[in-house]
């Protein structure tokens, strides 16, 4: 496998760290290298957050996505979207959340753009919206599909509390199904 | 060796290496970028018979952390650069009084409160000369994950050897990355660790500080029937300040002298494709991660380049740099910083054309740049 570079960016306290920790893990799990690097501002909460996740079989040695390698960004803040979409290369995708973020004409035409409402897919359909990093999680390895879904879902569970599998299973069929829709459009 | 593999984050790796290394005291205050390290021990800590305090500020953790150290037990603290520089006086006493501590300094960007969130090296001379006067620092800096952990368990080591402080540096990239860390089983680590000496004739035979001229001193378990005296002043065999011209020479230049004339068991460093290189990298900390990406791409190119990582900082590996920049003509440093690493590369070397790449922005060096500097020269 090549290397693969995804960022997922948002405000902080949405919970976008995890995601790349269950990524990094689960591609640890099969036996290559996963690292989850996180940015934020010493604002707390509603500073612009950016995570990288790099996967590789090869060792990983520097950590953080170098601009224009970036083949997934998922966002879920316009802050964060218009501070770091730099990063991603052309052509490469971006999935947005259209209730939180206005990509430009220019945008659609440089990046392959993609909108899932995956704010409110997580506090209306899954019905918690801390649910959102799962949700997200899907979106990205549906569309990508660096790693094995059952791997995934099985880290992902490994990291949440018990009493709260079923609707993050819930969360990650979701955010699949939606995925899967978006890619036919 | 055995290894065990482990996916977790620097700072957290560091606090279960100070766990499986024996500490089972540490006192702080929480501060951005290091603060995982004293969550993680909170929970570890009392579970195993273990204390973790949270004090007022950090003048107060280390002062705990220090009387922790005097009682016997292995302690720690952690913090960043601003936090160094409240516990800058207490850290001196430690060197005076000979207590060992394991400090770890998570570096973020300064002076003062800096940039909170943002990668730095800048602490690396502060580490040198934390506090006023003579002595000689112990400064060991992580360069991956995994070293996050054998260094924080070697620091503890080295501060019971040497009894004295003992600086962990890792900064905020490292403290903060996430990944998979191979790691020497607790078994190994709990087989390695040599508690600090101790006296066990006669009370009255008890010189705590009247040690050979490059050792140590040997500091009791308070409450074992040994009764000494600490002090900050300049102090005699028991412990007890004194002005006597000889007495005073003679313990500081022991406070050197035990580490200076025992470098060889302090110093540690890497190299990576050094061999054959004609130009040379000197890196440490998460930039050296940037440097090893970068030499992978110069090497495809047909550069030969290569890396000196030095993973102690304080004493330098010196004779070993002097032995590579004698015969590689072109050296680079790379620090998260301006030049403070340079300032030792320099007087080791002997050479004044150490050319460098320096960042002062709170963001991380890319293996891209290194390239591109290294290409300019």
């Amino acid at each position: 496998m090549a290397r693969t570079l995804m960022r997922f960016t948002g405000v902080g306290g949405q919970g976008v760290l995890l995601a790349g920790e269950i990524f990094a893990a689960a591609k640890i799990k099969t036996g290559g290298h996963g690292l989850k690097t996180a940015t934020y501002t010493s604002q707390v909460r509603g500073g612009p957050t950016v995570v990288d996740i790099t996967l590789d079989d090869d060792e990983i040695y520097y950590p953080y996505a170098n601009d224009g390698e970036i083949s997934f960004m998922l966002s879920v803040a316009q802050v964060s979207y218009d501070q770091f979409k730099k990063g991603v290369q052309d052509g490469g995708t971006i999935v947005v959340d259209p209730n939180l973020v206005k990509p430009s004409d220019e945008d659609r035409k440089k990046w392959n753009v993609i909108e899932i409402p995956i704010i409110t897919i997580a506090k209306e359909e899954v019905g918690n919206v801390i649910t959102q990093s799962v949700v997200a999680l899907a979106i990205a390895n549906t569309i990508m599909k660096p790693l094995d879904r059952e791997v995934l879902i099985e880290t992902m569970l490994s990291k949440v509390p018990a009493k709260v599998h079923d609707v993050n299973k819930t969360a990650y069929d979701l955010g699949e199904k939606y995925a899967n829709e978006a890619m036919k459009k | 060796m055995a290894t065990r593999e482990v996916i977790s984050s620097g700072n957290e790796l560091s606090a279960l290496a100070a766990k499986d290394a024996g500490c089972r005291f540490f006192a702080g205050y929480p501060i951005t970028p290091s603060s995982e390290i004293m969550h993680e021990l909170s929970d570890m800590l009392p579970e195993i018979g273990g204390a973790c305090i949270q004090m007022e500020d950090e003048i107060a953790g280390v002062a705990a952390a220090i009387g922790a150290g005097m009682s016997g037990v292995r302690t720690m603290t952690a913090t960043s650069g601003p936090g160094i520089s409240l516990k800058a006086e207490n850290l001196g006493l430690a060197q005076m009084t000979e207590v060992p501590l394991v400090v770890v300094n998570v570096m973020r960007g300064g002076p003062s409160t800096g940039l909170p969130t943002r990668v730095s090296q800048g602490d690396v001379a502060q580490a040198k000369n934390p506090s006023h006067g003579d002595y000689k620092s112990i400064t060991l800096c992580a360069g991956s994950l995994a070293e996050c952990y054998t260094e924080t368990v070697r620091a503890f080591n080295l501060a019971d050897r040497f009894m004295q402080p003992v600086f962990v540096l890792l900064d905020e990239t490292l403290g903060h990355m996430h990944g998979k860390a191979m790691l020497p089983t607790e078994e190994e680590v709990k087989a390695g660790i040599v508690p600090r000496k101790t006296f066990d004739g006669p009370a009255e035979e008890y010189f705590p500080y009247g040690c050979e001229h490059d050792q140590p001193a040997v500091l009791n378990p308070m409450f074992k029937g040994y009764r000494y005296h600490f002090t900050g002043l300049h102090h005699d065999k028991k412990g007890f300040p004194t002005e006597e011209i000889e007495t005073c020479r003679k313990l500081i230049q022991r406070l050197e002298d035990k580490v200076e004339l025992h470098k060889d068991e302090i110093e540690l460093y890497e190299e990576f494709n050094t061999d054959d290189a004609e130009i040379l990298i000197v890196a440490y900390g998460s930039v050296s991660l940037a440097a090893k990406e970068a030499i992978r791409h110069l090497r495809e190119d047909g550069i030969k380049a290569g890396l000196f990582r030095p993973i102690t900082l304080w004493p330098s590996p010196a004779e070993k740099m002097r032995e590579l920049a004698a015969r590689i003509p072109k050296v680079l440093c790379v620090e998260l910083n301006i030049g403070q690493y340079r300032d030792e590369v320099q007087r080791a070397t002997g050479r004044l054309d150490i050319n460098g790449l320096f960042k002062v922005n709170g963001r991380p060096i890319s293996p891209y740049e290194i390239v591109n500097k290294v290409k300019e020269l």
